[in-house]
């Protein structure tokens, strides 16, 4: 059976099936996926691998427990066997059937119109994008010793029935190139890297697009061979545009995810109105911008995803909702339930997470700085949300000296405290960018975005050598 | 599953491919989740699925699906044949030749499949149960884990490779948060095994609690250079990211920073490091690997001197070797690429109060966070959040936190100088390891 053989009698069973002996919420997840992936290395278009995925999940809560069980056979008896595993949980409760009717179907549209289905690409076109942006990120001059380009689309169908009636369907299209570039010289190896992820078609990549990010990567690459190494301490840092949205992913967004604050494991659960961050801070999580790589129209429970203000003029003022969280809490669900398949629990997560821009040039924000570090591209990092502890590394970091900024810098890493540094942001630059990322939780990897313009944060501990 | 396998094998060959190669996998996978007493989420499912890779005059292409259908299997012959006609020449990629019987190794238990959903439960309220009564500083069992895996593992190529076997393995963890004055700590560990009888919840969650509340108070230090004990949880994430560097790909595409130093000195005399896929106790020993080559034993480092790479088919084709039988497989949805088994860090121990007893001035480091974004194993930096505690005079003092650890992993393995008699297996990676002490490295903070 495939998704769409799925019958509206066939979702509806299942779910009352699963609450035969009690229970507050059922749902079935089911989700086909394909994808294509092409990696280049060695000059050479090495793997060239496609496949499908499909399967279902079927989740059981009562109170705050949760009871899952998933098969990747959509058939009526795995979906039976399903909901008896789930079911079987609350044998000995007293809870009793529920009747439930499934509304109609809501299918909502993305966020932006797919121009070019990626599939409907010839695969050797694909293959030639990976191709060009070999040989331009190897023009970029001899010092280029490896070049690794990747390109993966996905077309992922879910269908969500739950107990509360809701039935909801959505088609998400993602589409991602990337490209790394490892340059050497003298016995020094350094790396450089640029990505572009959407939730968009093929329309968004050319020959144009891909070559200017390998050019971009093997820039990064080779300009870091001459970095000289970070210094140690605290020190006025300037965080770039776009990645640079890592800083506030880590330092903040994690610790507003309801499932920390229902547990009391985040530092932000007593916080709600509180200032958390300096005046000049307004922050949101976004799923809903058109076409972004961590945007949908509805999240994996079918919740519509939605424009959540978390701080504003410094104070908390929302945290990231599931469904099972905002039951609990009675307040709405944000659309930030997801989950990386069916093979998984949804969990609050964030989408795109944003520092809103403010009003300064970033040449401004660097001439205000006498000396400090400027990172340019963060390369990912993570956090303790019980304590708030963070730390992330910098894939570009110069040093400025007298508001100008002087030698790239490597091996860098900055570490701090989440509120503590929120605080010490001290400008806002106005060249505000969204970046795409994978971001891990719970083992689960979801897309997500950061978005944010250069800043630059008063004070916060640099790890070097030097 | 097996009729699945064989079936798909003649569908590749009846449609053209030249030479053909499935992997295929099904298995059973259950989880607990416990918070304050009872169940927070139960997870049971089940999972298979097959990946069939072609090699058409040395072009590969490779497709999967989940959905063992005679339709599906057809879809995923057409498109492997289809991603070869786009993928470049390779004269490397190749099939392993029928070799050797696969390693005697028994990865499977009959205990893992006794166990019922009952003893799942009341081992993961164990774990959280020790923790909880372990200090009263101790504020919540943020995760308190059982998982457990049963899994079968086919694989037939049109060389003659036929195989399968069985695998099982269970563990659960404990990640704790201690809290004193407003000041919030975490502490994680875990106990492994291929049976819930060899899980021992007691010691796991004692011990994650113990990892939480020693490093309450816990303060900034100075920036400054000095030795550093890296305990057995964090050594093994340093030796997990250093495996990508040891493998031959990794050296043939110029990425590994240990290309061109065979026969060098690379690390402290006291050092041997070894991938072990028969280990009798490593979680990551199997019969054969995702090719289908025997698991056999490996020489990384012997007495901090290079001797050797991990390969997979590919990658010794073009070295002219054979494969060490680390073709890893993520799963049947991924081709293999080289990736180490259980790595075994071993090397003349001293008891580990003598160790610190040694040490005038350094820290015991107890946590790293960020290893994955801050150590580069191409260019061989790395700068990582580090926690531990503070030694002086031999002593073990004041705990630290939000401190940076810097340096080049070259100059780090350079200067390892002693390890502890402590060495346990580390899973996520399966690693097995001691404590181990490194001279000047850079620490940061206030």
């Amino acid at each position: 059976m495939q998704l769409d053989d799925l019958t509206t009698d066939l979702l509806d069973a299942t779910i009352r099936r699963a609450l035969r002996h009690g229970g507050d919420f059922a749902e079935v997840f089911v989700e086909d996926r394909r994808s294509l992936g092409l990696s280049l290395e060695d000059r050479r278009v090495e793997r060239a691998a496609g496949g499908r995925e499909a399967g279902f999940g079927v989740r059981l809560t009562s109170g705050e427990r949760t009871y899952y069980s998933y098969s990747d056979d959509i058939s009526e008896a795995d979906l039976g066997s399903a909901a008896d595993t789930v079911s079987a949980a609350l044998r000995d409760g007293a809870g009793a059937a529920r009747v439930v009717n499934l509304g109609a179907l809501h299918a909502p549209p993305a966020t932006a119109a797919i121009a070019v289905a990626p599939a409907s690409v010839a695969t050797d076109v694909k293959a030639a994008l990976l191709r060009s942006a070999d040989e331009a990120a190897r023009s970029a001059g001899d010092a280029v010793s490896q070049v690794m380009a990747g390109y993966l689309e996905a077309r992922q169908r879910v269908l969500i029935a739950n107990s509360l009636g809701e039935l909801v369907r959505d088609d998400r299209t993602r589409l991602r190139f990337t490209v790394s570039v490892v340059a050497r010289r003298d016995g020094v190896i350094q790396t450089g890297y640029e990505s572009l992820g959407k939730s968009l078609g093929f329309e968004i990549l050319d020959e144009a697009v891909v070559q200017s990010m390998a050019r971009g990567a093997a820039a990064k690459a080779v300009t870091m061979l001459d970095a000289r190494p970070a210094p140690t301490g605290p020190m006025p840092v300037v965080m770039g545009n776009g990645f640079g949205g890592t800083l506030f992913h880590e330092a903040c967004g994690h610790g507003l995810e309801a499932d920390g604050i229902a547990k009391g494991s985040s530092i932000y659960q007593d916080k709600m109105g509180d200032v958390v961050a300096s005046d000049i801070v307004n922050a949101y999580d976004d799923g809903t911008i058109a076409g972004e790589w961590g945007s949908a129209a509805v999240d994996d429970e079918g919740a519509p995803t939605h424009n959540t203000v978390v701080i504003e003029g410094g104070r908390l003022r929302g945290f990231l909702y599931d469904g099972l969280r905002a039951r609990e809490k009675g307040v709405a669900q944000t659309g930030n339930g997801r989950r990386q398949s069916f093979r998984f629990v949804p969990i609050p997560r964030m989408t795109t997470t944003c520092i809103a821009p403010g009003t300064a040039s970033a040449d401004e924000i660097i001439a205000a700085t006498e000396r400090g570090f400027y990172a340019k591209t963060l390369a990912g990092g993570q956090v303790e949300p019980a304590s708030g502890n963070f730390v992330f590394g910098v894939a570009e970091g110069y040093l400025i000296e007298h508001g100008r900024i002087t030698s790239p810098l490597r091996g860098a890493t900055l570490v701090g405290n989440g509120i503590d540094v929120l605080r010490s942001i001290d400008m806002i630059g106005d060249d505000f960018e969204v970046k795409s990322g994978i971001c891990g939780k719970d083992g689960q990897s979801v897309p997500v975005g950061t978005g944010q313009a250069t800043l630059r944060i008063a004070a916060m501990t640099v790890g070097g050598t030097g | 599953m097996i009729e699945s396998v064989d079936r798909l094998l003649e569908l590749a060959l009846a449609h053209g491919a030249k030479a053909a190669e499935v992997y295929a996998e099904q298995s059973v996978t259950r989880r607990v989740k416990v918070f304050r007493g009872a169940v927070e989420e139960l997870t049971s499912a089940r999972r298979k699925g097959a990946g069939l890779r072609v090699f058409q005059d040395g072009s590969v292409g490779y497709a999967y699906a989940s959905d063992l259908s005679d339709e599906s299997l057809g879809e995923v012959v057409e498109m492997a044949l289809a991603n070869a006609r786009v993928a470049d020449h390779d004269p490397d990629s190749v099939l392993p030749a029928p070799r050797d019987k696969p390693a005697a190794v028994d990865v499977y238990d009959a205990g893992l499949e006794q166990a019922s959903d009952g003893q799942r439960i009341e081992l993961a309220l164990a774990v959280e149960a020790a923790a909880l009564a372990a200090d009263p500083r101790v504020k919540s069992v943020d995760e308190a884990v059982y998982a457990d895996g049963d899994a079968q593992v086919f694989i037939a190529n049109s060389g003659g490779v036929r195989g399968s076997f069985r695998e099982g393995h269970c563990y659960a963890y404990a990640y704790v948060l201690g809290e004193q004055d407003g000041q919030i700590e975490t502490g994680l560990s875990f106990t492994v095994g291929r049976k819930p009888a060899d899980l021992d919840p007691q010691r796991c969650g004692i011990e994650a609690a113990t990892r939480a509340v020693e490093l309450l108070g816990a303060t900034k230090t100075q920036t400054t250079k000095t030795t550093v004990v890296l305990d057995p949880f964090v050594a093994a994430s340093f030796f997990g990211v250093l495996s990508s560097a040891l493998t031959a790909e990794a050296v043939q595409k110029g990425r590994s920073l240990f290309a061109g130093r065979l026969g060098e000195q690379v690390a402290g005399s006291g050092v041997t490091l070894t991938d072990d896929g028969i280990h009798p106790d490593g979680l990551a020993s199997a019969p054969f690997d995702g090719e289908g080559v025997p698991c056999r034993r490996t020489p990384l480092i012997a007495e901090g001197v290079l001797q050797g790479f991990l390969y997979n088919v590919r990658s010794g084709h073009r070295d002219g070797r054979e494969s060490t039988g680390n073709g890893a497989r993520g799963s049947y949805q991924t081709m293999p690429g080289v990736g180490p088994t259980n790595l075994v860090l071993s090397g003349p121990q001293v008891p580990l109060d003598k160790l610190i007893g040694a040490i005038e001035h350094g820290v015991l480091v107890t946590n790293a966070i960020g290893i994955h974004s801050g150590a580069n194993p191409v260019s061989g930096e790395f700068s990582v959040g580090i926690s531990g505690l503070l030694i002086e005079g031999g002593r073990v003092g004041q705990p630290v936190h939000e401190v940076t650890m810097a340096g080049d992993i070259v100059s780090m393995l350079r200067s390892i100088v002693a390890l502890g008699d402590d060495a346990r297996w580390v899973p996520s990676g399966s690693i097995l390891t001691p404590s181990v002490a490194i001279e000047g490295v850079s620490i940061g903070g206030a």
